[in-house]
């Protein structure tokens, strides 16, 4: 069973729904209210959208309810999550990925597809990733942190996927990131919305 | 004629703006002078923007039903039939005044409203659309405006999380000052989804209010909307309300929720003139009365006056109607989404809605007094002549000048920097984005294409309203048409200046009748739309611009032609139905105003429509595109954008229209080498209907340039040059 987090704001959880359907495996919600028990969930993702409407901080609000308290106990023991947009933000500001996002360069929201390379190996999240073309569409996707982390999730081979073309200012192209046991990962780009085709790729399925 | 009995005080006229005639009919309805709260509740409902009293006699004219309209006379949005169980509803609406005044709310608020107005029929919404016209970027403050609308779209649609797929922006010196923003929404029925109404039902039942507290924004904000604009628009900022999307998207939740738990009798949403509209259409609509208790409104300020509850248009709420049972388990759903439900009355069988504050009765009245009674005008307009010359002096350039004189306009120019702004993808059902000619979605349950595309011209619109109001319905058509889809019905938002005028008025008869006749012939009736009148600054009108939104269907996602030239080798053709030839917006970007020649024949278009739709679904065309504005070898420019060129070796069809001058209407549609003949037959069949067809083989796909005949122009400097357009046009928006 996937869990699948919905927050106050959560407007991508329906696709991930889908997503993790059309891969063949089943999706069960989790409430921002409620807690869980990690041994029930063979992984977790945390979609996209606008948790308590960006207030404050992207992500801030959200990395302060109850079910994230459960997020970060099944995160400990080991279990694959995976945060998209704004759940890479809920991710970071929680403190399971490293970093932050901030506003991107230009300061405006961006749709477009882009081009990434697979930097290193997400075992649990479709493995190594050549390169592959997958859509963004956020307004805070910068990936910011201080220069002591940036040289550590180097060093230790934490960046998951980086940008081709840099969309938005986002410190050595990084679009994806792992924590230091690679369990937990966060990506800005959207693979539930590259699974066909007629979407217009369909690279994102090998992520589910 | 009635008699002028009764005095008003002119500054309460002036303050509810409320004419001296309109006074008079007032107090003879009455059989005294208004009191009290009377006064903003004729204000509100008796506005144009509430009562569409100017335009509702014409309205009436529209072709608006067949057999896939579902019956949704009076509701907030028009509901089609898909076939397969499916439905959904489609509406378009105006937040021009409020945009002009504040940009970004007003905008915002705008996408707001429009989407209220669909999920409160029940329908999940899936795909939004905006309509734009801007005035030249150098007009005073139009950097501003353009920044603040697009972002006030941006935020409030990409929170909410709704996608963007599709959209139109328009430039004029006549939208200096006033410009136009229109938002289209559409949402989805599924199967097991019933569609709700407005109209209140059931004595004893609750009214009960859901969603964003109410506060003092967007007082007065319908008759703001109501009238020009003069000097003093700066001043009206207090009644632009102010949006939050985080609610809205709540509320969505909320509603569709109690909606699929069937705990609902009826629901409106609070719009335009907020709580009065609502309770007294929901009344008036159901034919029974309302208790409101005006002090159980839940409210932002402690100090807010019943009045200013009555009228405010704070965003992102609800009224509903429940039976008293279901109002515990109600208010358990909107607890869970974070969000107020309160009782703030009943029905009752006597049909008076009753306004009590703190348990003193207000007021009584009878809600048909203001919803039905409210006054209508026939206003004065004459039939406009039809402006066809028999001479055009179409403008010919060089190819590579041409082209590039129209990429540096701003109307010729790449928009993507306001699309890039939109989220057009959340929902995972985009098809086709706002990059394409149409949007495109996947039906949530049987996986069919569904499709958006936006139109009315405003060049088209300054030649002959009548040939404007045509092209509005006709040339989306053929949008959908080149891609395969049927066109099956449209929703319409109709902006024009001041109705009192004569010369406006015959400009709008002129576009609601003929666009009415071509919806007729093509058999896309007009489900829903929005009247928006007074869009007119010191005296100076708008170009008359009825927007439209068509939704067309396929029953199969994939094998979609593409906007641009995929394949090497493919042969190009054009199919020419020259009802119409124009010296096209080529000739309006070089100052002088373009004329026509001839009359379009809506029968002889439909089967147009209609054949082209059938060549494309035999799923041999690999390219399609309508050619239009600034004509075909601009359209063949755009369709390099791939980066891959075309070699056009035929003179024959610029001899009559040369490079830039426009025939209503062409298409150019490719195909692979292999299917050249295939094509050639279908096309020839298409022309044994349509007499005047005229098929005409361009060339071949290939090569890194545009060569129309001896002119060559590299396909990298069209791209470079449409690219740049934008920043070159707004520099600080860069």
């Amino acid at each position: 069973m996937i869990g699948v987090v919905r927050f106050l704001g959560t407007n991508c959880d329906q696709d991930i729904w889908k997503a993790v359907e059309s891969s063949g495996k089943t999706p069960s919600w989790l409430w921002y209210q409620d807690q869980f028990n990690y041994k029930d969930y063979e992984s977790i993702i945390i979609p996209g959208g606008f948790s308590y409407g960006d207030y404050v901080r992207t992500g801030a609000l959200a990395a302060k309810t109850p079910v994230m308290d459960s997020v970060r106990e099944a995160a400990k023991y080991g279990v694959p999550i995976m945060g998209i947009c704004n759940g890479f933000q809920i991710l970071c500001e929680s403190g399971l990925l490293p970093g932050v996002l901030v506003k991107n360069n230009n300061l405006r929201f961006i749709d477009k597809w882009v081009e990434l390379k697979g930097e290193n190996s997400c075992e649990s999240w479709g493995g190594k990733m050549q390169s592959c073309n997958l859509p963004i569409a956020h307004g805070e996707g910068c990936f910011f942190t201080h220069e002591e982390e940036l040289k550590q999730i180097e060093d230790q081979q934490q960046v998951w996927l980086r940008y081709k073309e840099n969309p938005n200012g986002s410190l050595n192209d990084i679009a994806g990131v792992m924590n230091k046991e690679k369990n937990v990962a966060g990506l800005m780009p959207h693979p539930e919305r590259a699974l066909f085709d007629w979407m217009g790729g369909s690279d994102g399925a090998k992520f589910f | 004629m009635v008699q002028n009995s009764f005095k008003a005080d002119p500054k309460y006229l002036k303050t509810y703006r409320i004419s001296e005639d309109e006074y008079q009919m007032i107090c003879k309805l009455l059989g005294r002078e208004p009191e009290g709260l009377e006064w903003a509740l004729f204000s509100a409902l008796w506005s144009e923007h509430c009562s569409y009293k100017s335009s509702k006699v014409h309205l009436r004219k529209f072709y608006s039903k067949n057999d896939i309209v579902v019956d949704a006379e009076g509701e907030n949005a028009g509901v089609i039939h898909l076939g397969q169980g499916e439905q959904v509803s489609f509406k378009m609406e105006s937040h021009n005044h409020p945009s002009f005044i504040s940009p970004h709310q007003g905008a915002a608020t705008g996408v707001g409203g429009i989407l209220r107005d669909i999920f409160t029929m029940g329908a999940r919404p899936i795909a939004l659309g905006n309509y734009l016209c801007f005035g030249e970027p150098k007009a005073d403050r139009m950097s501003l405006i353009v920044d603040g609308v697009v972002r006030g779209i941006a935020d409030y649609g990409n929170c909410v999380g709704v996608p963007m797929i599709t959209g139109q922006t328009n430039f004029h010196s006549s939208y200096n000052g006033n410009v136009l923003v229109n938002a289209f929404a559409l949402g989805y029925f599924g199967k097991e989804d019933q569609v709700y109404s407005s109209k209140a039902h059931g004595t004893g039942n609750y009214v009960v209010y859901v969603g964003a507290k109410t506060g003092k924004d967007g007082v007065h904000g319908a008759s703001m909307a109501s009238e020009s604009f003069d000097e003093d628009s700066e001043d009206k900022k207090p009644t632009v309300q102010i949006g939050d999307p985080f609610y809205e998207k709540l509320l969505i939740e909320g509603c569709l929720e109690v909606m699929k738990l069937d705990l609902v009798e009826a629901i409106q949403d609070m719009g335009a003139a907020g709580l009065t509209s609502s309770s007294f259409e929901m009344s008036d609509g159901g034919g029974v009365g309302l208790h409101l208790h005006l002090d159980k409104v839940p409210a932002r300020d402690s100090d807010i006056t019943p009045e200013e509850i009555l009228l405010s248009e704070s965003q992102e709420r609800m009224l509903l109607i429940c039976k008293p049972e279901n109002f515990a388990k109600i208010s358990e759903v909107f607890d869970k989404w974070d969000l107020d439900a309160a009782v703030i009355g009943e029905v009752v069988d006597e049909k008076e809605i009753t306004l009590f504050w703190k348990g003193e009765k207000q007021l009584k009245i009878d809600p048909s007094v203001l919803v039905e009674n409210a006054p209508r005008y026939n206003r004065s307009y004459d039939e406009i002549p039809s402006k066809s010359v028999q001479d055009l002096k179409i403008l010919d350039s060089d190819l590579k000048d041409g082209l590039n004189k129209i990429y540096s306009h701003i109307e010729g120019g790449s928009k993507n920097w306001i699309y890039q702004q939109y989220d057009q993808r959340v929902g995972a059902r985009t098809a086709k984005d706002c990059s394409s000619s149409i949007g495109v979605v996947s039906l949530p349950e049987t996986g069919r294409a569904l499709s958006v595309v936006l139109g009315c011209r405003p060049y088209v619109m300054r030649m002959h309203p009548g040939l404007g109001g045509a092209d509005a319905v006709i040339y989306p058509s053929l949008e959908l048409a080149v891609k395969g889809f049927k066109s099956l019905a449209v929703t319409d938002c109709l902006n024009f200046g001041n109705p009192e005028k004569p010369e406006l008025m015959s400009e709008f008869v002129a576009a609601v009748e003929s666009m009415s006749e071509a919806c007729k012939a093509i058999d896309a009736p007009v489900i829903s739309g929005n009247v928006s009148l007074y869009n007119e600054t010191l005296e100076k009108n708008v170009t008359s611009t009825p927007s439209t939104g068509i939704v067309g269907i396929k029953d199969d996602i994939q094998n979609i032609p593409s906007d641009k030239f995929q394949q090497n080798g493919d042969v190009a053709f054009v199919l020419r139905l020259p009802q119409v030839k124009t010296e096209g917006c080529y000739k309006e970007i070089c100052g002088e105003q373009p004329k026509y020649s001839g009359e379009l024949n809506n029968k002889e278009l439909s089967e147009f429509v209609t054949g082209l739709k059938e060549i494309v679904l035999k799923n041999i065309i690999t390219t399609s595109k309508v050619s239009g504005n600034f004509g075909l070898a601009f359209t063949l420019s755009k369709m390099c954008m791939s980066g891959m060129g075309l070699k056009v070796d035929n003179q024959e069809v610029f001899s009559s229209q040369g490079l830039f001058g426009e025939s209503l209407y062409e298409v150019v549609l490719c195909v692979s080498k292999n299917q050249k003949e295939g094509f050639l037959q279908l096309a020839s069949e298409l022309k044994s209907k349509l007499n005047q067809l005229e098929i005409y083989e361009l060339g071949t796909t290939g090569g890194s340039n545009l060569e129309i005949n001896s002119q060559s122009v590299p396909v990298d400097h069209l791209f470079k040059e449409y690219n740049q357009s934008w920043e070159k046009n707004f520099e600080v928006l860069a």
